[in-house]
């Protein structure tokens, strides 16, 4: 589940934010319209309560993969929150490249694609990665709650076996095991934004 | 090599160019000097389209920049080069990655894109830094490398937007001498930008004062040569003490 959300995040979030960063005032592709309802898109999805998104989602997953229970139909409400959170953190590291790094590209002969990805995303990666970080974390949290759609996971496993079975002690595993896991994935994250960062 | 016809530029109903026609001699380095606002910073970018005009022709080596599709502009700025006041290199590339860059852009052939990079930064004098990152340079380190970065597509021009104007004043000389060799060397047109008199009364032929978005005249100077600032701390004292009688704190 988190995998797919984190692929989707990548190939359809870093996209997305970027077309969001391009459309802004004053920017290689100023478009108001294109940026006004990407820019609110972004925003009702992130407003959601996710369990309200969830469900809200219910008709949308059914139509898209036949059946809105199990794992796989999972992935849909969560590869969704995934491209709009990420796609707005992927839009705030674009904003503090220096506007001059892409003046000196376009004044080169540079086109947008090359502007983009020779350029913009050199500059902003160490922000990218750690974006990625903030994001991957959240869809794990976000992940949890899955079990409510059959999706499983370890929080579905914690609530099912540890809470509700009065284990505490397996619920308590599970917490720590996902303390790890968080504090694996935010050392890894910020060692390699800070490895990439020459700035 | 340039010439600029009736050109207007504004922004949201301010008038920063009006109707400003220029022309810019092969060869010569051509000042542009004025008031903060006069409109002088705009009137460069005019020239390579990083601002296109509400109206009039922007022609640059023979080639009418404001008749071009994208593709055929993207090309002709291959041959103008620019260079900034806040250096603006890529601070996540190496001194190499940096020149090499603007080779890539290019479609150099790869086979000679070293000894090109090895060659534009020796002539700034910074071959030895090849692999240091932009953040371990000085300032007038960095705009040397931006000039190699310019200079690597053997332009015809090269647009000079407050070069030396956050450097101190013996680096901006360090600036201009670099400025004046290729000027010299490879008779690139040079167009330079700058509120400050001593650098264009240094090295340009020709200098245009601009005024409230008009040109308030062109006139032809000579170049008076750069003078190297004296910058021991005596010479400071001297300075700051001669016309007063303050004493020592």
């Amino acid at each position: 589940m988190v995998g797919v959300s984190i692929a989707a995040a990548v190939f359809v979030g870093l996209p997305v934010g970027t077309l969001l960063f391009l459309c802004r005032k004053g920017q290689i592709y100023e478009n108001p319209v294109v940026f006004s309802v990407l820019n609110l898109l972004v925003n009702i999805i992130r407003s959601f309560p996710f369990l309200l998104l969830v469900v809200f989602l219910i008709p949308f997953t059914r139509m898209l993969i036949g059946t809105a229970i199990g794992t796989t139909a999972a992935t849909v409400p969560l590869s969704i929150i995934a491209i709009a959170h990420y796609s707005r953190l992927v839009e705030q590291s674009l904003l503090d490249v220096p506007k001059g790094v892409m003046e000196a590209a376009i004044a080169m002969g540079a086109s947008v694609r090359q502007v983009i990805f020779k350029f913009l995303y050199v500059e902003a990666r160490s922000g990218l990665v750690l974006g990625l970080t903030t994001s991957i974390i959240s869809f794990i949290s976000y992940s949890t709650i899955m079990g409510v759609v059959g999706g499983g996971g370890i929080g579905d496993f914690a609530i099912r076996y540890g809470y509700q079975q009065f284990k505490t002690d397996l619920m308590m595993y599970m917490i720590i095991i996902m303390v790890i896991l968080v504090q694996l994935i935010q050392f890894t994250g910020t060692t390699v934004s800070r490895m990439i960062d020459k700035r | 090599m340039i010439t600029l016809h009736n050109i207007s530029k504004s922004y949201s109903g301010y008038q920063a160019i009006q109707s400003v026609s220029l022309s810019i001699e092969k060869g010569e380095i051509h000042g542009i000097i004025g008031a903060s606002g006069a409109g002088k910073s705009t009137l460069l970018r005019l020239m390579n389209l990083l601002e296109s005009p509400d109206d009039g022709d922007v022609v640059v080596n023979h080639q009418m920049l404001t008749n071009l599709n994208s593709k055929q502009l993207r090309q002709a700025r291959k041959s103008i080069g620019m260079i900034f006041q806040h250096f603006n290199l890529v601070a996540n590339k190496t001194v190499y990655d940096n020149v090499a860059a603007s080779l890539e852009l290019a479609k150099f052939p790869k086979k000679g894109r070293r000894s090109r990079v090895e060659e534009c930064l020796h002539f700034v004098g910074l071959e030895s830094y090849m692999d240091k990152y932009p953040a371990q340079l000085s300032g007038g380190q960095k705009q040397r490398v931006a000039i190699a970065r310019a200079l690597a597509n053997n332009p015809q021009v090269l647009l000079c937007d407050e070069p030396t104007s956050s450097l101190d004043p013996n680096t901006s000389a360090e600036i201009l001498t670099v400025l004046q060799n290729i000027n010299r060397s490879f008779g690139v047109t040079i167009v330079i930008v700058s509120h400050e008199m001593d650098v264009i009364k240094s090295i340009c032929n020709r200098v245009t004062v601009m005024s409230e978005g008009q040109v308030y005249d062109t006139v032809s100077i000579q170049p008076r040569g750069i003078g190297m600032m004296n910058n021991s701390p005596k010479f400071f004292v001297d300075q700051l003490t001669k016309d007063g009688d303050v004493g020592h704190a």
